[in-house]
């Protein structure tokens, strides 16, 4: 079993459903985040259009963040999902250096590095993650890569040509997909970024571990 | 390259989360610097040894206790700089041996077990023929133990910067201009060739990496956007220039000029002032190039 996440971005609209409902799941603390949805605003006025991109850990088949982890925080499980033991984490950080989508936090009630798990604790329980339930459009798709007849596998073989990875350079082989992306919403150098940009708070920086 | 559409495309980012702040500051910087010097040491005191075996002869204890310093002072901020300090020892009983982290926490673990024994082989047993097998040994363990960073920075995948093999040559040449700064400063005592041996290992060592830094300065760029993109930092009225210049001026422009007019006037004051501003420089030059890729937006 390989478990796998595609999000079709032509679906998503922005509601930030997802994201609410994995803070809540996850109880992510305050100034750190699993996932979150970007929006990239492009072109010129009146000729503009927003765009929606959920991100979230990529769960790379050859992730950069197991093979950093000194102790094996970071691991495989049968699955295919990249967890983290906490338990174990001596929050060393290589894996927030290691990681080329910036996917991973310490956390910092527990000083130890953290990301999202697909859920692991509720695959467990047979349940779907938390942000593929809160998606009110069907935009997160989950499922099984390895078994052709799952909801996924069908999406990528409809979508071929659309498919596309992050940084897909980075040999990290994602098990994350998105259709329907472009430069804009996959790179993160092809946007401006004003420092520290959000509508919502003036915080600069997260701050790392909760301490600057 | 994506900011040639950048002008077209006005794409913004108008909602999303801060960006992160610096992961790995200036602790780990004083991680690198300390570790330099604690292996370089080594380096240059097998040197001495082999062609100057008499001058160097007293050097064997307290370049020991030096190395035996620095190489604690680099435990120390590598200990600190963890969110769970206290947890050190799951390196030890977990071990993952495909992590750098791993790998360096065990050899520099060896090392200091051989520096301890160089250090009762000279400062109590008094036997040289001891000292000098352990020495041939803690040679060969501070290779590793000064590259095992380079590798640290080239397992983290998300900092295009930090390529290997560059970061390998860039971390041995650190030891060596540490290891000769440091011994220059220490070896008052050795007559003036092995001063001048020494100040042409400062100068080489940082001829050779003011070389490197150069190339991928200009040469990175051509290579990858990422690469580009971080190197705005240090170009230009970026953020880190001022700094990158001053570490580059004193680690290696002004030791090289001074190393050659020391050597040409015979003067070992000059030398001294090349030790001390490398010492200095490479600390700065050290942690621009730690910090510049942290600058970047990963997502
Ligand atoms: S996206 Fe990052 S955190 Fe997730 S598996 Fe890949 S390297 Fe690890
Ligand atoms: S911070 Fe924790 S999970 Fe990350 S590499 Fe270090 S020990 Fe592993």
């Amino acid at each position: 079993m390989q478990l796998g996440f595609l999000v079709d971005l032509h679906l998503c609209m922005g509601c930030k459903g997802c994201e609410i409902a994995c803070k809540v799941e996850n109880e992510v603390p305050l100034s750190t985040w699993r996932l979150r949805v970007k929006y990239v605003d492009v072109g010129t006025f009146p000729e503009t259009k927003r765009t929606f991109t959920p991100l979230r850990c990529n769960h790379c088949a050859n992730a950069p963040c197991e093979r950093i982890c000194p102790v094996s925080a970071l691991h495989y499980i049968d699955n295919g999902i990249v967890n983290i033991d906490k338990e174990r984490c001596i929050g060393c950080a290589g894996c927030v250096m290691a990681c080329p989508y910036g996917a991973i936090y310490i956390d910092p009630q527990t000083q130890t590095a953290d990301k999202c798990t697909y859920c692991a604790h509720r695959i467990a329980s047979s349940m779907m993650p938390a942000c593929v339930v809160a998606c009110p459009v069907q935009a997160n798709i989950f499922g099984d890569l390895d078994d052709k007849t799952s909801n996924i596998s069908k999406y990528i073989m409809e979508n071929q040509g659309d498919v596309q990875v992050r940084k897909p350079e980075k040999g990290t082989d994602p098990h994350h997909f998105y259709v329907g992306g472009g430069n804009v919403t996959l790179n993160p150098l092809a946007s401006f970024r004003a420092e520290g940009h959000s509508l919502f708070n003036e915080l600069k920086h997260l701050p790392i571990g909760g301490h600057h | 390259m994506v900011h040639t559409a950048l002008e077209a495309t006005n794409a913004v980012v108008t909602l999303d989360v801060a960006l992160p702040g610096i992961v790995w500051g200036w602790i780990i910087t004083m991680n690198m610097w300390a570790k330099s010097i604690g292996t370089g040491v080594i380096f240059l005191l097998f040197y001495l040894l082999k062609k100057y075996p008499d001058a160097a002869e007293n050097l064997r204890f307290p370049v020991t206790v030096v190395s035996l310093v620095f190489i604690h002072i680099f435990l120390f901020f590598t200990v600190i700089d963890l969110h769970q300090m206290f947890r050190f020892w799951h390196i030890f009983f977990h071990p993952h041996w495909t992590s750098a982290i791993t790998v360096g926490a065990w050899i520099v673990t060896i090392m200091v077990l051989v520096l301890f024994g160089m250090a009762f082989a000279s400062f109590i047993k008094k036997d040289n023929k001891l000292f000098d097998k352990l020495l041939g040994w803690a040679v060969v363990l501070a290779v590793p133990v000064t590259l095992y960073t380079a590798a640290i920075m080239a397992e983290s995948t998300a900092r295009e910067l930090w390529q290997m093999p560059t970061e390998a040559v860039q971390m041995l040449l650190a030891a060596t201009l540490a290891g000769s700064a440091t011994m220059i400063l220490l070896g008052e005592k050795l007559p003036y060739e092995a001063k001048r041996d020494l100040g042409i290992v400062l100068g080489m060592s940082a001829l050779i990496a003011f070389i490197v830094y150069m190339s991928e300065l200009v040469f990175g760029p051509m290579k990858a956007e990422e690469v580009m993109a971080t190197l705005e930092f240090v170009k230009g009225d970026g953020e880190y220039a001022t700094m990158f210049w001053i570490g580059q001026t004193m680690a290696f422009i002004a030791p090289m000029v001074l190393v050659w007019l020391s050597v040409a006037n015979k003067s070992v004051s000059l030398l001294k002032l090349a030790a001390i501003l490398a010492l200095a420089g490479l600390w700065i030059t050290k942690h621009v190039w730690l910090v510049i890729p942290q600058l970047l937006n990963m997502s």
